[in-house]
């Protein structure tokens, strides 16, 4: 019979905001923030897609950078804050103005990418706000189409062509 | 995918643990998507990360300017390399191999230092830092700290000169000319499409030219041409001395034969050896158009 090898396993705790409260957990070294957000915490609105940090359906932003959830380890959201999907809306009832305008741009079909899109939405306006980005392009305020579609790059979508999600995301910055 | 892992707080504990894990399989983690990636298709049995991520060190995470150049610590992130309005205007070339890299999501957390330990031959900041003749800035368990060009920092695919008692501390990139008065300096990429892609072939110029015109410095570096990123060393001395827009069309191709000459590409799924050597010497052609 084979013997069974016995691994103690480490835990390390962790403590961070997760949209607005404060989270203490104990974890594994190898566990990646995706798996802490959607199997421990509950939260299945970000989701996982490809896993190896393509396709951008978990995105998540850590300190206010979008971040694949996937490939990111959850040790170090370690005092810090993370704002995933769930978070984006204040909980009044009303949709973010990110979501707001996908919908009405009919940015959405299966909704898989959705989440990702509006977390990498969100940290595109975000950067453009506080200045956090590219130099020297589009007199610096607002992003031209181009450049949403760059931003995005990350952030993959299988039914829309990206026609209407650029869209939605071109509003927001002419608004 | 399962590993264990130490966080080191400041770079003494970072080095405290390197020596401790002497005898032991230990990787470096820094921005972690290379490796995450490669450990949930290939786990590695008893392997201990050393997680650098919260090292709290300026030296190992920031940039500094000073007179001789520019220095960034190993765990620089691409992002914060695209975003500096100081890099772009200086040194094009890195910018754009930052901007080039994989995506918006990668960048925030991928690392300079990550990019070289790496050590791809289609490692696209490495090919940047190449053609910017950068120096390599390692610290040991000793307390020893050791520099090296960073022509000499890969050795092979997936192997550099850094001991296993060492760590990445930062790299330098040395202040252009004082009498450099254009830069004609950026990456080309080559790839199948334009976002997420693993270059098929790269090519990393930063020249400098005086105000008559005149190339007074060059850097050429090829990617995913070589087992390593290699430095075109006689294609840049060929340069030396020309002026940068009245060079002719044999002086072109004559160029491009010196940067092909580095170029030993191999065949794989996403291009054949011989579509990798045509494309390279078209777009070292391409620099003076």
């Amino acid at each position: 019979m084979k013997k069974e090898k016995i691994n103690k396993v480490i835990k390390h705790d962790i403590s961070f905001k997760l949209n607005g409260k404060k989270v203490d957990c104990s974890i594994k070294g190898s566990t990646v923030l995706l798996d802490l957000l959607r199997d421990d915490l509950e939260l299945k609105g970000t989701k996982a897609g490809c896993n190896e940090g393509e396709c951008g359906a978990c995105t998540v932003l850590v300190d206010d950078a979008p971040v694949n959830s996937c490939l990111y380890l959850a040790v170090n959201v370690n005092g810090k804050s993370v704002t995933t999907i769930e978070g984006l809306a204040n909980g009044d009832g009303e949709l973010h103005p990110v979501q707001e305008s996908l919908v009405k741009s009919g940015a959405v079909q299966c909704g898989f990418c959705t989440s990702g899109m509006a977390m990498a939405i969100k940290a595109m306006v975000s950067q453009y706000e506080s200045g956090q980005h590219v130099p020297g392009e589009s007199g610096n305020n607002f992003p031209s189409r181009e450049e949403i579609k760059k931003y995005l790059e990350g952030n993959l979508c299988r039914c829309t062509g990206y026609v209407k999600i650029v869209d939605s995301a071109e509003k927001l910055f002419s608004n | 995918m399962n590993f264990e892992i130490i966080n080191p707080g400041t770079t003494k504990e970072l080095l405290g643990a390197v020596n401790k894990l002497q005898k032991e399989k230990f990787r470096f983690g820094a921005g972690c998507t290379d490796l995450l990636m490669e450990l949930k298709k290939k786990p590695e049995d008893g392997l201990t990360i050393i997680n650098l991520s919260q090292v709290k060190d300026s030296s190992f995470s920031g940039i500094k300017k000073s007179a001789k150049g520019m220095r960034l610590g190993a765990m620089f992130t691409a992002h914060k390399i695209v975003v500096n309005e100081e890099i772009k205007n200086a040194f094009n070339v890195l910018h754009e191999s930052a901007h080039n890299l994989a995506s918006t999501q990668i960048r925030q957390v991928a690392t300079v230092g990550g990019n070289l330990c790496t050590a791809s031959p289609s490692g696209d900041i490495a090919c940047a830092l190449v053609a910017l003749d950068a120096t390599c800035e390692m610290l040991s368990t000793t307390g020893k700290r050791r520099e090296i060009n960073i022509k000499e920092f890969f050795i092979g695919v997936r192997t550099t000169a850094i001991g296993k008692n060492e760590v990445l501390y930062g790299i330098a990139v040395p202040a252009n000319e004082k009498k450099t008065k254009t830069i004609h300096s950026n990456f080309i990429k080559i790839g199948t499409r334009r976002s997420m892609e693993c270059s098929v072939v790269s090519l990393a110029y930063h020249i400098q030219v005086n105000e008559e015109g005149v190339i007074i410095k060059a850097g050429v570096s090829i990617g995913a041409s070589a087992p390593t990123v290699r430095f075109a060393e006689e294609a840049c001395d060929f340069l030396i001395g020309k002026k940068f827009k009245a060079i002719s069309q044999k002086e072109k191709e004559e160029f491009a034969e010196k940067v092909l000459s580095y170029a030993s590409p191999i065949t794989d799924i996403r291009a054949t050896s011989w579509y990798r050597k045509e494309v390279l010497f078209n777009i070292s052609k391409s620099i003076f158009e």
